[in-house]
């Protein structure tokens, strides 16, 4: 090939390659939808200019079908300074943005034509969308202006889009009142089921809670980076596997929790227990399982309340709708001792009322066989599995009262536990020392209730 | 009705005063001195001789990767200054603007992917560009100073690279440039983790790391600094080298081969400039098919709370942090990157060899290109394990083993003479000792005289060390792998720095003979140290924790 023709061949392609690229750019993913609502807009016009008996309102009407259709093309954004946001979400949800659809209604059926449901609604009406954004409440990625990215369902965009009940979490955000609140009814369910369930007696919200595991104020903004992939990757949710962290956004801290509450924790987070990678055994997350009290229904709620528990966002005060002061109910005698027994969480290990100690991996427990040294490793497993914390009816009628409060007030130390296996991992979560936590008050009560309900056997002892 | 006449035109267009003003010289009748004119009388084309000789020309010849290269960075200048009509460099708004040239800016994402992509390649071509040379031995005299100026560009494009990788501010880009970094805080005296460095003063608050990050952790100033360093100050040094580059290149003559018998030197217009011409163009649309074809990488907004895992250097410099497994920062980031920028500014002047200027001569100079590419293999093979087969918290997982899988923490460490090391006595024991064995290795090759037979002396070797291996696993201290990369990697080292530097440089003076066996040596300490780390968990050979000095 001549020089002369190579130069006309390259700027040829030159020329083409750019031509690619632009077209690549002019046919954004963004550009069918929106055309597509202009068209359907239009349609609506001019069938109601059909309809329309009045020529002049029937011409005005054609004329506004015209002018639909002919609408430019462009990247809509609601920028909500006090939130920060830039949300391009209008751009494709056509039918969302005030400024092209003013009635904000539209008789689509279909996303992302439709308009947004119960627009007339106060729950709509107190959050403006110009004030509010897209993703202030429903998550996402308001720049991104195609299709997965713009929900969020790509890699290194940890806040997808929030799906079904859990959208209730962006209440527990700014409304300290949210447990009074219509429409986030799941959100305060599942705060009332973290409480009934102990959860509090773990991990710590607001201040208040136990520091055995980690705190939970932040747990929204968790970043993946600290979850590790191999831990992610055991997640069953309704019983399958996650997909790949790669090709979808099911890798979200919704689904992580959602994890903790349907699957057994220690599956989840198995670590080493055998030592096998370590030099030292590391016992499985001492979280209990919790999949015989909780339905899928209620641990969905609690990821709605946890999935408002943010720090990251900078909502400004004026946003905040502060709650009703922490009260305690009028109680007192047992009633008011079951109730303190419920408050500080003690429900997490010993179960609610207290009616059965929770699984602690290698500690003592009910059922379990001999010690063998030579079992194997399943074997072993199963019986480390069966520790259990202690079941309090059957402990409390060895205890008097005053003995009962001091071991409240001081705890059980790690060092303390009994392992079944004693090459095995220290048994996790120990009962951690209450004092200067409890008041003097509530433990006289406690201790009283939780000897009325110590096991008393037949001959009367 | 006057015809059409398409010649008559041309000259009336090209005789116009217009014409003529603008571009100088009469009628092109595409004599001698046409050609010539269109050189001298054009100031883009008048870097060029007028006539160059037909051999430097040729693509088998030159690779065209000089010219690439600058094509590159012509590709690199435009698409940068096109972007920075897009961007800010604060730590509030960078990552957004990234995200609006990838989702809103018309055209943003082909910008963004070219530049990257253009500065990858860039960082490609000009390794290739500097291989070629000198396998066609085109650094030796007159151009030993050009090979200088291209020592440095080849560094200075690193850096190029290096400061645009934190602007995009996410994930990658932070940790990366963290990596980066922290190797300065290694900086023997001048880095506050350095050996020597406490004792002068040097604190993480007044030490070159810290002028580099313009404070203690990458943050808003670094981006600044690097934003300016990016943007401004480099490209200008870059500039400034490049034309010095140039002008040498024409000044030094074209080309080094030899003259052939009635070899006459041909016009570079157009031989030359339709050549740089046509592999610009295809430089061009390489890039740009690839950036429509793969989009660059963006993660998450950049959190400094938040540790990636693994965290790793921009690829380049993964060779640099591999190095970190075997090596202290001081040596790994600091010393050894040293040795190599200064060692190749030296090739020239350590490099005696007459034979094989201006041709490909692997037979006349089998030392020099054996040692050249060896370099260059161990560089891209570090890269290679650094980038492909590091996982979480740095383990080694093969390219088919899920990083979803755990890996068992790495075996304890321990080091051969130091305070808690097998031979306690660092002072007393281990200096004089590998001292000792350096020297040796340093004069051996030279004081023995005679040439050794290379097959004797490689069995010789290996056959001692197969003995050592044996005689190991019999008493149960090493098995057979250990056994192998024992073989393997110290083979290697006597072949490459004892074998070959006998047999081809024990002639050189002792000045020339001297620096390039700790060129040499510093090599194969790589490899060494690499079998010592990998295959015997040795952490230090020698240890002196009270001035931070491990080796």
């Amino acid at each position: 090939m001549s020089y002369r023709k190579a130069f006309i061949v390259s700027n040829a392609l030159l020329l083409g390659v750019f031509i690619w690229a632009f077209a690549k750019d002019f046919l954004a993913p963004w550009r069918p939808y929106q055309a597509k609502y202009y068209e359907m807009a239009g349609e609506v016009l001019d069938k109601q200019a059909a309809s329309e008996k009045d020529p002049k309102k029937a011409a005005d009407l054609k004329a506004a079908a015209y002018k639909v259709r002919h609408s430019p093309m462009e990247i809509k954004q609601i920028i909500v300074g006090d939130l920060g946001r830039f949300d391009r979400c209008v751009t494709c949800h056509v039918g969302m943005d005030e400024y092209t659809n003013p009635t904000l209604k539209n008789g689509f059926k279909e996303n992302p034509y439709k308009s947004h449901p119960k627009v007339d609604e106060a729950l709509v009406k107190a959050h403006p969308f110009t004030k509010f954004g897209c993703t202030g409440c429903h998550s996402g990625q308001g720049l991104a202006t195609s299709v997965e990215a713009a929900h969020g369902w790509v890699k290194h965009w940890e806040k997808p889009m929030l799906k079904g009940v859990h959208i209730q979490g962006s209440c527990v955000k700014c409304h300290g009142n949210f447990e009074t609140l219509k429409g986030a009814e799941t959100a305060a369910k599942g705060k009332k089921l973290f409480n009934q369930h102990g959860c509090q007696g773990c991990h710590m919200i607001s201040g208040f809670g136990g520091t055995t595991s980690v705190a939970l104020d932040d747990i929204a903004d968790k970043p993946f980076e600290r979850i590790a992939g191999y831990n992610f990757k055991r997640v069953r949710i309704d019983g399958k596997e996650l997909p790949d962290e790669h090709h979808d956004s099911h890798w979200n801290i919704q689904n992580w929790i959602l994890g903790h509450l349907t699957n057994d924790p220690a599956e989840v987070t198995p670590n080493d227990p055998f030592a096998h990678l370590n030099a030292e055994p590391i016992p499985p997350s001492g979280m209990p399982d919790f999949r015989s009290e909780l339905s899928r229904e209620d641990a969905d709620a609690i990821v709605a309340y946890l999935s408002g528990q943010t720090k990251e966002e900078q909502i400004p005060y004026r946003y905040h709708v502060p709650g009703p002061p922490a009260k305690d109910p009028a109680l007192s005698g047992l009633a008011h001792g079951r109730y303190v027994f419920q408050k500080y969480g003690c429900a997490g290990c010993h179960g609610i009322d207290a009616k059965l100690g929770r699984r602690r991996i290698n500690a003592m427990g009910p059922g379990q066989e001999e010690y063998d040294e030579k079992m194997p490793e399943a074997q072993l497993f199963a019986n480390m599995n069966k520790g259990a914390e202690p079941t309090l009816p059957d402990l409390m009628g060895t205890y008097k009262a005053a003995e009962l409060i001091t071991k409240i007030e001081n705890g059980v130390p790690a060092a303390d536990a009994k392992k079944w296996n004693p090459k095995g991992p220290l048994p996790m979560v120990t009962m951690p020392a209450w004092k200067g936590k409890i008041s003097k008050h509530e433990l006289d009560d406690l201790a009283a209730w939780l000897l009325s309900i110590a096991k008393k056997d037949d001959s009367g002892f | 009705m006057p015809t059409l006449d398409l010649e008559t035109i041309k000259k009336e267009i090209i005789d116009s005063q217009l014409w003529r003003s603008v571009f100088r010289g009469g009628v092109w009748k595409d004599t001698p001195r046409d050609r010539a004119g269109h050189i001298i009388g054009n100031v883009w084309l008048h870097l060029h001789p007028v006539k160059a000789r037909p051999r430097a020309l040729e693509w088998a010849y030159t690779w065209g990767m000089g010219g690439i290269s600058f094509a590159l960075y012509l590709l690199l200048t435009i698409t940068g200054v096109v972007l920075m009509f897009y961007y800010r460099p604060t730590i509030g708004l960078a990552y957004r603007d990234i995200k609006d040239l990838e989702f809103a800016v018309t055209l943003g994402m082909f910008l963004r992917n070219a530049h990257r992509w253009a500065a990858q390649a860039m960082v490609v071509s000009v390794i290739a560009h500097m291989v070629r040379v000198f396998l066609t031995g085109a650094y030796k005299k007159p151009r030993e100073f050009n090979w200088g100026i291209g020592v440095l560009l080849l560094t200075l494009t690193l850096f190029l690279s290096f400061t645009g990788y934190l602007l995009p501010w996410d994930q990658l880009a932070i940790w990366a440039v963290t990596v980066g970094t922290n190797m300065a805080g290694a900086t023997p005296v001048l880095g506050n983790e350095g050996p020597l460095g406490a004792l002068v003063g040097m604190r993480i608050n007044n030490d070159v790391r810290f002028t580099l990050l313009g404070g203690t952790m990458v943050g808003e100033n670094t981006l600044l600094r690097f934003y300016v360093m990016h943007c401004v100050a480099v490209p200008l040094v870059v500039g400034i080298l490049l034309i010095l580059h140039f002008w040498r290149i024409r000044k030094d003559s074209f080309s080094a081969a030899p003259y052939q018998a009635n070899e006459e030197k041909i016009d570079v217009w157009p031989h030359l400039v339709k050549k740089e011409y046509f592999g610009a163009a295809m430089t061009t649309v390489f890039i740009m098919v690839w950036s429509i074809l793969q989009n660059a990488p963006l993660e998450a907004i950049a959190n400094p709370n938040v540790t990636t895992n693994p965290s790793k250097a921009p690829w380049y410099f993964v060779g640099l942090q591999e190095l970190l497994v075997y090596f202290d920062p001081w040596i790994a980031g600091v010393v050894m990157p040293g040795l190599i920028i200064v060692g190749l500014i030296a090739i020239p002047y350590i490099d005696t060899n007459p034979k094989g200027i201006g041709y490909y001569a692997w037979k006349e100079r089998p030392f020099a290109n054996t040692l050249f590419m060896l370099g260059v293999v161990m560089w891209f093979a570090l890269i290679y394990i650094g980038y492909a087969l590091r996982g979480p918290n740095y383990a080694w997982y093969w390219p088919w083993e899920s990083w979803y899988m755990l890996k068992a923490a790495p075996p304890p460490t321990w080091s051969v003479f130091g305070p808690t090391g097998v031979g306690k006595f660092s002072m007393f024991l281990g200096i004089p000792l590998i001292g000792a064995a350096s020297a040796a290795w340093l004069l051996l090759p030279k004081l023995i005289q005679k040439e050794l037979d290379g097959l004797k002396t490689m069995g010789a070797f290996l056959g001692v060390i197969a003995l050592f291996a044996v005689g190991g696993m019999a008493m149960g201290k090493m098995g057979p792998i250990e056994g192998a990369f024992l073989l393997f990697f110290t083979g290697a080292s006597f072949y490459f720095g004892f074998v070959l530097p006998q047999r081809h440089i024990r002639t050189l003076d002792w000045a020339r003979y001297l620096t390039t066996m700790v060129l040499v040596i510093s090599t194969m300490s790589v490899l060494l140290k690499m079998c010592a780390r990998l295959a015997f968990n040795i952490k230090y050979v020698l240890t002196i924790p009270s001035i931070s000095m491990n080796i």
